[in-house]
């Protein structure tokens, strides 16, 4: 059967190709897998599999956004995600630093100013060192770098195109999909494309972005505009519906008052109608209050679209091959073992259908792949509690369930939330409004209460909830936290001392000592 | 076969960076060694072991770039946390492999690899 496979595509029109059509006897693939996309879940797959002795490819190429920003090998996270932003949101926070720091006896010369062209270059240049390593990575586990664009021909034929156009056809026994998104544009926007940018150039401007309007409440967006305002800079956020969807909005609306009361502007219930560019070089954005109907505008130095990314495959002739793509979404539809619809191609990461769209996953999805198709391993990748951080200027981490979803699942009878609303020591001194410091953890009513969601606002909110993700993991319980002693003095230890239910009606401001 | 790229020997800090001011816009790669002595031996083995590797792959540096190949010195000025290239350069140890300019280098073990160098030079 499989001798037949390969005898159908030998009779194509030889004009297909550029090169010779090779000769291949059944299962003599060039590789015995192909990568296509070179970001966190396709790195972490390649090198997985080159353990095992495998002749592994990575296809890389990216094309360039509409400004023209391009970068190098390690996708979306290391060039235009989490790396920069982490950064980026440091140094915001690191200026609301020095400012407490006066009220800790620092002498330091006021107003502080902030260069965006210091910053900039630095994250540019660390940046460029993470796809230097990547190279070397690769080329030391003996994974082929292709600097390619990568398209189906079928199931185990891909087409790759060089920047200058060249084309090369290469054979594999398993092909993985790991294309990741790309940010949206809203074309219907007259200006949009011409005159805004989006999270592919923010990271990589050569001058400061000034007076910056961002539009969209997803935490790209409120993390953008969270470090624009930390930075100095004037920035606004346009916001159709709610932030942060998907989110716990109790939690949300925090991030966003606080975001809110240290500077950011923010149109809630506005959408842009156009973008126009004035003789001075600056942005006319007009938009539409959604309730009054009324029509405003107002002039920027950049616009930024943060309204949702679109997943890589319009030029993967995935229909042409038979992967299925879920309509609505537009991503690859994929089982529990990460296959798609034809067998030996499977997708990982951002690309695949109702995976979260997060760094972490990808690479442990990549590599439990990887030892499934060469290792011999039969286990599966667990979604299930995965913690994540939105890095906004008041940190939110969270795992497990939001409130609403617990109640969706089992009823507002059938959980027990707690909460506080806390101080961190830190913030006393430096005078410093805590109000949207809060802690949630709905657990299950019943027997020894269940933790299923974990919520914190505050500093070093990633730093905290990583270790709850593995109890939660764990199957912790409220019982169990009571039981555990908190460490003094921390923010980390008033989700220990939770005891204050919503279901009390009483007051979750945690007094002192 | 003529040579595609210039070969400079400098000792030292000041003469390294006087070398590669003087070539500013250019392709410049540097290795920097352990220093010899009148015998010509390293006091730094791990120089002298990827030495000839790299050397094997200077044919594939891409024409008109420069290649400089910096002694840096004796080992208790190497092992001073506070010598230039240290501070200045922020080399972490020697060999190490790199190109001017940009993030790309090669540190000690890396050097040995034939196949890293020639990427280094290859590479765009």
């Amino acid at each position: 059967m499989a001798a037949l496979c390969k005898w159908r595509h030998r009779l194509k029109p030889a004009g297909f190709f550029q090169n010779a059509v090779r000769r291949q006897l059944s299962d003599n693939y060039d590789y015995d897998l192909l990568v296509i996309g070179g970001g966190s879940g396709g790195l972490a797959c390649s090198k997985e599999a080159a353990q095992f002795g495998k002749k592994v490819a990575v296809l890389d190429y990216v094309e360039s956004s509409p400004k023209g920003t391009k970068w190098g090998l390690g996708g979306t996270c290391v060039n235009v995600g989490c790396i920069p932003k982490k950064l980026m949101h440091q140094a915001a926070l690191l200026g609301g630093a020095v400012k407490d720091a006066q009220k800790y006896g620092w002498r330091i010369p006021s107003p502080i100013t902030h260069d965006w062209l210091t910053m900039a270059p630095a994250v540019q240049d660390y940046i460029r060192s993470l796809n230097w390593g990547h190279r070397v990575q690769l080329q030391d586990k003996k994974v082929k770098y292709l600097n390619l664009k990568g398209s189906l021909m079928d199931g185990h034929t891909v087409k790759a195109v060089s920047k200058t156009g060249k084309e090369s056809v290469l054979t594999a026994g398993n092909i993985v999909i790991a294309t990741g998104g790309r940010p949206k544009y809203p074309t219907h926007i007259p200006g949009s494309l011409e005159y805004g940018i989006s999270s592919d150039d923010i990271f990589w401007l050569k001058e400061s972005p000034g007076k910056t309007l961002v539009v969209g409440a997803s935490y790209i967006a409120l993390e953008c505009a969270g470090f624009l305002t930390g930075i100095g800079l004037d920035a606004s956020v346009m916001v159709r519906s709610i932030p942060l969807r998907g989110f716990d909005q109790q939690i949300a609306c925090l991030v966003t008052d606080y975001m809110g009361s240290y500077g950011t502007k923010f149109h809630w219930k506005c959408s842009p109608s156009k973008v126009e560019k004035l003789e001075t070089g600056r942005l006319l954005v007009s938009w539409t209050d959604l309730d009054s109907g009324k029509e405003d505008q107002d002039t920027f130095d950049t616009v930024l679209w943060a309204v949702g990314r679109a997943p890589e495959t319009r030029a993967l002739n995935l229909e042409k091959v038979g992967v299925k793509m879920n309509r609505e979404t537009g991503k690859v539809c994929v089982s529990a073992d990460e296959a798609t619809s034809v067998p030996h191609i499977y997708a990982i990461g951002d690309i695949a259908d109702g995976r979260p769209e997060l760094t972490p996953t990808a690479i442990q999805a990549g590599k439990l792949l990887a030892r499934r198709l060469f290792g011999k391993s039969s286990e599966l990748m667990d979604y299930d509690c995965v913690p994540t951080t939105v890095f906004t200027p008041l940190e939110y981490g969270s795992v497990g369930l939001s409130e609403e979803e617990a109640v969706r699942r089992h009823g507002e009878d059938g959980i027990e939330v707690f909460h506080a609303f806390y101080k961190p020591l830190e913030f006393t001194v430096a005078e410093r409004d805590a109000s949207h410091c809060y802690i949630k953890m709905v657990c299950l009513r019943e027997g020894a209460r269940r933790i299923l969601g974990f919520h914190f606002t505050g500093p070093n909110a990633g730093e905290v909830t990583q270790g709850f993700a593995l109890a939660i993991k764990c199957g912790a319980t409220y019982t169990q936290l009571m039981a555990t002693v908190g460490i003094h003095p921390t923010s980390a230890e008033e989700i220990i001392k939770l005891h204050i239910t919503k279901r009390s009606g009483l007051d979750p401001t945690v007094t002192g000592c | 076969m003529a040579r595609q790229y210039e070969e400079v020997t400098v000792r030292g800090y000041d003469e390294f960076m006087k070398a590669v001011s003087q070539r500013k816009g250019k392709d410049v790669f540097a290795y920097f060694s352990g220093s010899k002595n009148e015998q010509g031996a390293s006091w730094c083995p791990d120089c002298v072991k990827a030495e000839p590797i790299v050397r094997g792959e200077l044919s594939y540096l891409p024409p008109g770039s420069v290649f400089i190949y910096c002694q840096v010195g004796e080992r208790p000025y190497w092992k001073d946390p506070n010598n230039e290239f240290k501070k200045t350069l922020k080399l972490s140890g020697v060999p190490t492999l790199l190109r001017y300019g940009t993030p790309q280098k090669l540190v000690e073990e890396e050097c040995f690899k034939k196949d890293l160098v020639r990427m280094m030079f290859t590479e765009d």
